[in-house]
């Protein structure tokens, strides 16, 4: 805030131009959201994107260096605009984490964009504006070259780097499911999203296994009159192992058995069995109030009904453990002849010819006995940009730690 | 269990507990703040321990479930506080660190069952500690900053405010503001691994991104021509925010869809 007040628009415009600025975006860009009747704005692909992105760059420079003195160039890479676009992008983030995206609502909130803010035009148009601030800045800091400057330079750089490879690199982005079953190989995958589109991938993929691996299943007391699980005690869960305890209600219960994967024999118990086939059992003493035979549980699958125990009103049953982990073995087989083993699992993607394989799901319905794995191909071009902008942030961020240590001499 | 877990963490609580009196009643003896200190760091230092010992008997790294991720924190937060305390002499940080320690271990204390709640497959990466402790530190400097800031506003109404205490709230925020940028890009970084891309508008990835805006809009407004308690009402108030993407993110409507949520099915 100026000392004197000063009228609007006499230069040096400030902070109130610059709200004023910011608003009538936000405006502008809601006026032609609802005139288009909602539809956002789409990105074109390579190499369209590549020259527009090279041409701002080039306006931004230009602009930067050639009108470092003007005031009005001075006003639009300044920090009272940026600070009142920063608001501006907060806000429509706001409407972004308070409205479902992509649900559907009412019809004129659907209309002004806002069940898909972040493709909406006013977003673009603060994202376009902000840019050309962010821009601006950093030409000013950047040329003349000073080492003070440095966090400055990585920071803005890094962020101006990692914005437009992010949003000017999203139309090249391809992501593609892949289902593939056991024994079989494929290379076709399907558009995510609406269309379903297929694309023939450059390779194929062979499943040779799917596999889980899952978590001990889990003792839990049933009640049939009120359809709910009961807990024993404060334990919510209890995995189950041999010489797992659980008492309830005068009722004490031990595992004296566990088998992880065996199918009922001949004689009504249990016999092992390989992992594909078998299921969990455990064989329970059961003593106290609702004292009786040892039995044997078990958590039921594919064509084997559980076995559970009566207590009273009660039942005892044994959950099966949730997926601890699963993974495909498949061979990845260019066209061009290179072929690669992998084992891909959740949080462990394989770069292969350009693509990104990942471990996605499988057929839940079947669950342990799932044939089907459900891979994803992402295709991501700009991500080498987006990373670099990432860790130039870091590193920005990282020296002004290290400086405004070094500056502030707080004393407390 | 062979390792008693109540008993290390009450241990913990009690050395925090003391190490913060005696650190409070110190006043200016230097023994008596030595002291302190020792109390402090000997209660991260059970916790250490436990965790080890832990480790060993599981024979896995405890980072499977939400419960054994708080250990960490437990260990990990007041070690930061002490560490502000030494390299910038803000000493009552350590304070509201060791509080959200003891909170912490009071949650797995209360419900001891989650330490058997499972991780699902996309929480098993390396990325989840990192991520999610520099998150926490984060939060927690900037919830000091917010402190700071309603500290100073008092006493500047009562016309007793210094530029020193300004500069402690902007430091504080300054400081925060680092690692919440860390949090975010190593949530992205995972993102693109666990899910095959490292932004999806993701409700909890959006309040995280609109805190991350709002304290970038504080470091532009504090090195421009705002007015000192201006800035400082900006940070008493930024706190809501960063309280809405830290635990009320949950309870939006947006919440369903949310990979942060962890509500078992």
């Amino acid at each position: 805030m100026a000392p004197h007040p000063r009228k609007w628009f006499h230069a040096p415009w400030e902070f109130r131009e610059a709200a004023l600025a910011a608003t009538l975006t936000l405006a502008l860009g809601f006026a032609v959201q609802y005139s288009l009747g909602g539809a956002g704005i789409t990105m074109p692909a390579w190499p369209l994107n590549g020259i527009i992105l090279a041409l701002i760059a080039l306006a931004t420079l230009t602009l930067g260096l050639s009108f470092r003195n003007h005031p009005m160039v001075q006003w639009l890479g300044g920090i009272p605009l940026g600070l009142s676009l920063i608001l501006s992008l907060a806000i429509l983030s706001f409407i972004g984490g308070m409205v479902p995206q992509g649900a559907a609502g009412n019809p004129a909130a659907m209309q002004l964009g806002l069940y898909s803010i972040f493709s909406s035009w006013p977003f673009a148009l603060t994202v376009a504006i902000f840019f050309v601030n962010l821009g601006l800045s950093l030409v000013w800091k950047t040329i003349p070259f000073s080492p003070k400057n440095l966090q400055f330079i990585l920071f803005h750089a890094g962020f101006w780097i990692a914005l437009a490879c992010g949003i000017f690199g999203s139309s090249d982005l391809q992501r593609l499911v892949v289902p593939v079953y056991e024994g079989r190989s494929t290379s076709r995958g399907l558009v995510s999203g609406e269309g379903r589109d297929v694309v023939e991938l450059p390779f194929s993929i062979k499943l040779h296994d799917f596999s889980i691996e899952e978590y001990p299943p889990q003792l839990m007391f049933y009640d049939p009159e009120s359809d709910r699980f009961i807990m024993a005690g404060s334990q919510a869960v209890t995995e189950v192992h041999k010489g797992t305890r659980v008492s309830w209600k005068g009722t004490d219960v031990e595992v004296t058995e566990f088998m992880t994967s065996a199918m009922p024999g001949p004689s009504g118990n249990p016999v092992a069995a390989p992992p594909s086939a078998g299921i969990p059992y455990a064989k329970v003493r059961i003593t106290g109030s609702g004292a009786q035979p040892d039995t044997w549980l078990s958590t039921g699958g594919p064509g084997m009904r559980p076995y559970v125990a009566g207590i009273d009103s009660q039942i005892l049953i044994m959950v099966p453990g949730s997926p601890k982990s699963y993974r495909s073995a498949v061979t990845l087989q260019a066209e061009g002849g290179r072929s690669l083993e992998a084992e891909l699992e959740v949080n462990k993607p394989v770069n292969f010819e350009g693509w990104k394989i990942y471990q996605m799901g499988y057929d839940e319905e079947s669950g342990r006995f799932s044939t089907l794995s459900l891979l994803e191909a992402i295709r991501d071009p700009w991500l080498p940009g987006v990373y670099l902008g990432f860790f130039m942030i870091l590193g920005g961020n990282a020296l002004f730690f290290w400086n405004g240590i070094k500056r502030s001499g707080v004393q407390a | 269990m062979i390792i008693d877990f109540t008993a290390a963490a009450y241990l913990s609580i009690a050395f925090w507990a003391s190490g913060s009196l005696l650190g409070l009643a110190a006043r200016g003896s230097a023994v008596m703040k030595r002291a302190a200190t020792g109390l402090n760091l000997g209660g991260s230092l059970v916790m250490i321990a436990f965790i080890a010992m832990y480790w060993s008997a599981l024979e896995r790294p405890p980072l499977r479930t939400l419960g054994e991720t708080r250990l960490w924190y437990a260990a990990l937060i007041p070690l930061v506080g002490l560490l502000v305390e030494q390299r910038w002499n803000i000493s009552w940080l350590k304070y509201y660190c060791m509080a959200l320690a003891a909170f912490f271990l009071s949650i797995n204390l209360m419900h001891p069952e989650v330490f058997d709640k499972a991780l699902m497959p996309a929480l098993q990466s390396p990325w989840f500690i990192p991520h999610v402790v520099v998150y926490l530190v984060g939060y927690v400097l900037l919830a000091a900053s917010s402190v700071a800031g309603w500290h100073n506003i008092f006493l500047t109404w009562r016309k007793k405010n210094t530029l020193q205490n300004d500069a402690i709230g902007h430091y504080l925020a300054l400081l925060g503001f680092v690692f919440l940028t860390f949090g975010l890009v190593f949530g992205a970084l995972w993102a693109k691994d666990a899910w095959g891309n490292y932004w999806s508008w993701d409700p909890k990835e959006t309040w995280a991104f609109i805190a991350w805006l709002i304290y970038l809009g504080y470091l532009h407004a504090s090195s421009w021509k705002v007015r000192r308690l201006n800035l400082q009402w900006y940070l008493a108030l930024a706190f809501l925010v960063l309280l809405v993407s830290w635990f009320g993110v949950n309870y939006l409507p947006t919440a369903a869809n949310s990979v942060h949520t962890y509500q078992q099915s």
